[in-house]
């Protein structure tokens, strides 16, 4: 489904069916309110757009864009104070706005589907599974209790869920999250609906569980010959799943068009705009160290009164026009709100999307190469040695008696050479962090060493152990919650001074404002508490703090993945100038593999507390030789649809093991394609420069990676 | 579950001998003593001491904890000269009485407040949630024994309909042949924990409306009625098998305040009359007898919740 050529197809065969077939969905007009303490909210603005029986239709767009909005307006499900104000929402002909509140009820319950986004908290947590599956049934189709159990348990089968018939008796948090999302599916399409409504489904999951998901979704609705709405902020999980797409910018849709058309071809400025921050983007059209187009500002506040193209104040293109006038809908199959819109590409053969760069952008700065990765001689500033970290996991009480070890990171070596970025990836689970609070001093390790800038810091105590953390910083994915929100910007900004007594008020002051300048905030910022600021502001303020004691290390545990994509670039673009200035290392730890890909010299592939793979970035995400790397890999929504990934990847099935009793040998083994029975023993970390530790490499070490590594010996 | 059962009981033990030694000491450190109180002003120092002997009162406090404790695991509380009767009598005698005043005023609170609090909770920032809150602050805000005055002049005298005074009864089968007598004291307790218990099933209520599974069970069509009772009620009252639990000492203490003011022969008034006169031997009983019952109403409410909820059970049988 991901070939690049079948939403063309798909696209002329919806256009066929416009002509006769009536849309199963209609928007027109929508306009959504919603009413808050500080004033009303306009979510939604003059909303349109249809959905085609049987079709994929991806709304996509950052948060606060009204996706969500959207799609609660339609079921009816908006939040306290919202309110759809005006328009029509036209379901199977009838506008669901003039029906009686207990007949939209009955279509909300049988004629459309929806799933939400966090698999863990959408299931009532006291009530079994099958219950909740078949309560649809219950209440709608009246059918008795024996019956509804049956076919809770029909439908959990058709999901996809193993032994369903055991399943219908557990809770909610017996299961994994992704189980959960197959629980949340199995139970919107319990009645047969007519359109699933899809909001966010797999943002809450690993990206090879995204996977599974997106496929069966995919699969469902041509069992069930239903519509899907897919609502994402992913351009990735649209483009390889939509066969149309609306994208969405403060309360409005600002361009819609098939799948394939808009991907090759964006006109609204906005789209493009939005496509030229994704980290694939740059890597495509420069290589690793190009710079991200990064959207400058934040989307504006829709609770005052706007005039003009909404996108104009952050747009390259604007004219004073675009202030004034009120862009609308342009006609045609592809439809966009903008009076300077990206020519059209010819229609010609499908070639792969070419953003147009644009001359005020400062052209890519010759990237420095970092002085590091090939330079033999520099001694590494961070050296990790055998790690190995055990929990205990123990019952509860006076008398609780351990329960076993819960192996989060088992023998893991690695060096970060100084002025270089080292990514860590995995899924969730995987270790990741507990390297990275390690790697910083947060928790001791149960064996190995981890030696930073020559001294082995699980063996220092009290001041010495003080005076190491001026070396390594960490930088937070929530940095919310990672501040005092009692405390002024100022007094967190002066903190790590005070604590390691860094020079006297006056220089401290001077040190903040130098910072500030660096992270390129405002001095205005200092007198404001951290719940005045945005994501985007909040992540500088973190950064800023992280470089308070001049640290030749950070530790970045999700640094942008709480961030939409135009304010990630932001933050990117910032870590990496930083960089470059200051000679900072990285351990870049992150499950999105392009955004590690755009931002590493290195990476490490961490699967169940062991790392299975690590090379230069490039190798490693483009010659993969660990298999659970390629699935890795091949799971990664992209806008550029890959037909061979689709084809012949790895893909993974199965949940991942208990860490508690993880398997033995090879701890993929239980999950890999490739497995046998040498895999029980444990396969060493083996090569050169690109190393891994599997029995059957996909692929041997390439020549140029091995050659430059013997030469260097 | 059994492991976590002796792990319970060996800690409640543990809480119970801590609470006999605190109240063994504050009770014979005060100043007067219980030789004088019970011999009275006229007794002469020959006699008070000839008294402390012979109760052994003048032995060191570790020793006569000992002895305490060795009479306590007999079921021997002591003896009251004052009441002239045992500990043990003087308590089963009232015990009885006071659990029916308090079981029928807190099946009264929760059959009330329940609903009150769903109300709150569904109709929350419009007007009945304001005139139910308003109304509770009011009873919370109001001493109870204003609050009973107050009942006894509107309901005894400016209307009267129900006897001011509590049924004097010596048995439960007396006491319970006279309701009427027992309607003033049972509300006027019940009141205050009608706006305790409202208050918090509100809270509870408004945290379970806006959980996500509450959008989820809407996303199915249900009813706004089906939504409340089958989905979010349930959830809502876990956390008021905790208050209950809590409240069990209750049960056995009594209401000082509304026992005597009704004048009902319970826990409370003996409690209080013990206090004024100085008789040791039944403000430990009833302190120790209240300390058990705290302790094993926390153990049964902890048990209760695991019962209910499959996320507790779960980790019980596992651990």
């Amino acid at each position: 489904m991901s070939e690049s050529t079948e939403p063309i197809v798909r696209n002329s065969s919806a256009d066929r069916d416009r002509a006769g077939v009536q849309p199963l969905l209609e928007l027109r007009d929508l306009d959504t309110d919603i009413a808050l303490r500080r004033g009303t909210v306009h979510a939604l603005d003059g909303v349109s757009f249809e959905v085609m029986p049987g079709e994929t239709l991806g709304v996509v767009g950052e948060s606060g864009s009204g996706k969500t909005m959207t799609a609660l307006s339609i079921m009816g499900l908006l939040p306290q104070g919202g309110q759809v104000t005006g328009g029509q929402i036209l379901f199977e002909g009838r506008d669901l706005r003039s029906l009686a509140a207990d007949e939209v009820r009955r279509i909300r319950g049988v004629r459309m589907g929806m799933v939400f986004q966090d698999p863990l908290t959408s299931l009532n947590p006291t009530m079994r599974i099958g219950v909740q599956v078949a309560e649809p049934l219950r209440v709608h189709e009246k059918v008795g209790k024996a019956e509804a159990r049956e076919r809770a348990i029909e439908i959990l089968r058709r999901v996809g869920m193993p032994r369903p018939d055991r399943i219908v008796d557990n809770y909610p948090h017996e299961l994994s999250g992704g189980m959960r999302q197959r629980v949340a599916i199995a139970m919107a399409l319990v009645c047969s609906p007519r359109l699933l409504i899809a909001d966010e489904p797999t943002t809450a999951l690993d990206v090879t569980t995204q996977r599974q998901i997106l496929e069966l979704i995919d699969d469902l609705r041509e069992e069930f010959g239903m519509a899907v709405i897919l609502v994402t902020h992913d351009l990735g999980v649209i483009a390889g799943r939509a066969d149309r797409v609306a994208v969405m910018y403060a309360g409005r849709v600002v361009e819609t068009a098939a799948t394939g058309e808009l991907f090759r071809s964006p006109r609204h400025r906005y789209t493009e705009a939005l496509m030229e921050a994704l980290p694939e983007s740059a890597i495509r059209e420069a290589g690793e160290h190009a710079r991200l187009y990064s959207i400058p500002g934040l989307p504006p506040d829709l609770s005052r009164p706007l005039t003009g193209c909404r996108f104009a104040p952050r747009c390259r293109h604007v004219t004073d026009e675009c202030r004034t006038t009120e862009v609308t809908l342009s006609p045609g199959t592809h439809q966009h709100a903008c009076l300077h819109p990206v020519p059209a590409a010819s229609a010609g053969p499908v070639t792969l999307p070419a953003p147009a760069r644009i001359e005020a952008e400062p052209a890519p700065e010759p990237a420095a190469p970092p002085t590091g990765p090939d330079g033999p001689a520099a001694t590494p500033v961070l050296s990790v040695r055998s790690l190995v970290k055990d929990y205990a996991a123990h019952g509860r009480g006076l008398l609780r008696r351990d329960a076993g070890q819960v192996s989060a990171v088992a023998d893991v070596s690695f060096e970060v050479a100084p002025g270089e970025t080292f990514g860590l990836v995995g899924e969730s689970g995987c270790g990741k962090s507990t390297v990275g609070r390690l790697a910083v001093g947060l928790e001791r390790p149960t064996a190995g060493q981890i030696v930073l800038d020559g001294t082995d810091i699980a063996g220092l105590t009290g001041r010495e152990r003080r005076r190491m953390h001026r070396r390594v910083q960490l930088m937070f994915q929530d940095s919310y919650a990672a501040m005092n929100p009692r405390m002024r910007v100022d007094a967190i900004l002066a903190e790590p001074l005070e604590i390691q007594k860094v020079g006297d008020g006056a220089a401290r002051r001077a040190r903040i404002a130098s910072l500030l300048d660096q992270v390129g905030l405002s001095r205005r910022v200092l007198e404001r508490y951290p719940h005045e600021f945005s994501g985007g502001q909040l992540q500088r303020i973190g950064l800023a703090r992280s470089l308070a004691l001049q640290p030749r290390l950070i530790v970045g545990d999700e640094p942008v993945s709480a961030l939409d994509v135009s304010i990630q670039a932001q933050v990117l673009n910032l870590m990496k100038d930083l960089q470059r200035e200051l000679g900072l290392a990285y351990v870049f730890i992150s499950h999105d593999l392009s955004v590690v890909d755009y931002m590493a010299d290195r990476i490490g592939v961490m699967y169940l507390g062991k790392l299975v793979e690590i090379g230069p970035a490039r190798e490693v995400v483009r010659a993969a030789r660990h298999p659970y790397t390629q699935a890795l890999i091949d799971a990664v929504p992209s806008i550029t649809p890959n037909p061979a990934a689709a084809r012949d990847g790895i893909t993974i099935r199965g949940e991942l093991p208990s860490a508690m009793n993880p398997p033995t040998g090879c701890r993929f083994r239980t999950r890999c394609p490739l497995a046998q029975e040498i895999c029980e023993t444990e396969p060493p970390l083996a090569g050169d420069r690109h190393q891994v530790a599997c029995h059957f490499p996909l692929r041997p070490e390439s020549s140029a990676a091995s050659a430059e590594a013997g030469a260097a010996a | 579950m059994v492991r976590y059962l002796i792990t319970r009981l060996g800690q409640a033990l543990v809480v119970v001998v801590l609470v006999t030694v605190i109240a063994f000491l504050i009770l014979h450190l005060l100043p007067g003593g219980a030789a004088r109180a019970t011999l009275g002003k006229e007794a002469t120092l020959e006699q008070l001491a000839a008294f402390n002997h012979e109760m052994g009162y003048d032995r060191p406090w570790i020793q006569q904890y000992l002895m305490y404790v060795q009479r306590l695991l007999h079921g021997d509380l002591g003896y009251s000269y004052q009441l002239n009767q045992s500990v043990v009598e003087a308590i089963t005698q009232r015990l009885p009485k006071t659990m029916v005043l308090s079981l029928l005023s807190t099946l009264l609170a929760i059959v009330l407040a329940i609903p009150l609090g769903v109300i709150q909770a569904v109709r929350r920032n419009r007007w009945p949630d304001y005139a139910i809150t308003s109304l509770s602050l009011l009873a919370y805000a109001t001493p109870i024994f204003f609050m009973g005055l107050m009942m006894i002049i509107l309901f005894s005298q400016v209307w009267p309909v129900l006897p001011p005074e509590a049924p004097q009864g010596f048995t439960v089968g007396e006491v319970l042949a006279d309701p009427a007598g027992l309607v003033l004291p049972t509300v006027t307790l019940a009141i205050v924990t009608i706006a305790v218990y409202s208050r918090y099933v509100r809270s509870t209520m408004v945290d379970n409306l806006n959980e996500n599974y509450v959008r989820t069970a809407r996303s199915k069509g249900l009813s706004e009625r089906r939504v409340v009772l089958r989905h979010t009620l349930r959830n809502g009252l876990f956390p008021v098998i905790t208050l209950l639990g809590m409240y069990l000492p209750a049960l056995f203490s009594g209401a000082l305040v509304v026992e005597s003011l009704f004048n009902f022969p319970g826990m409370g008034q003996l409690f209080w009359q013990a206090a004024l006169k100085r008789d040791f031997p039944i403000l430990l009983g009833v302190t120790v007898i209240i300390s058990i019952a705290t302790v094993v109403g926390a153990l049964v409410a902890d048990l209760l919740y695991a019962a209910v909820d499959p996320r507790v059970r779960l980790r019980g049988r596992a651990s």
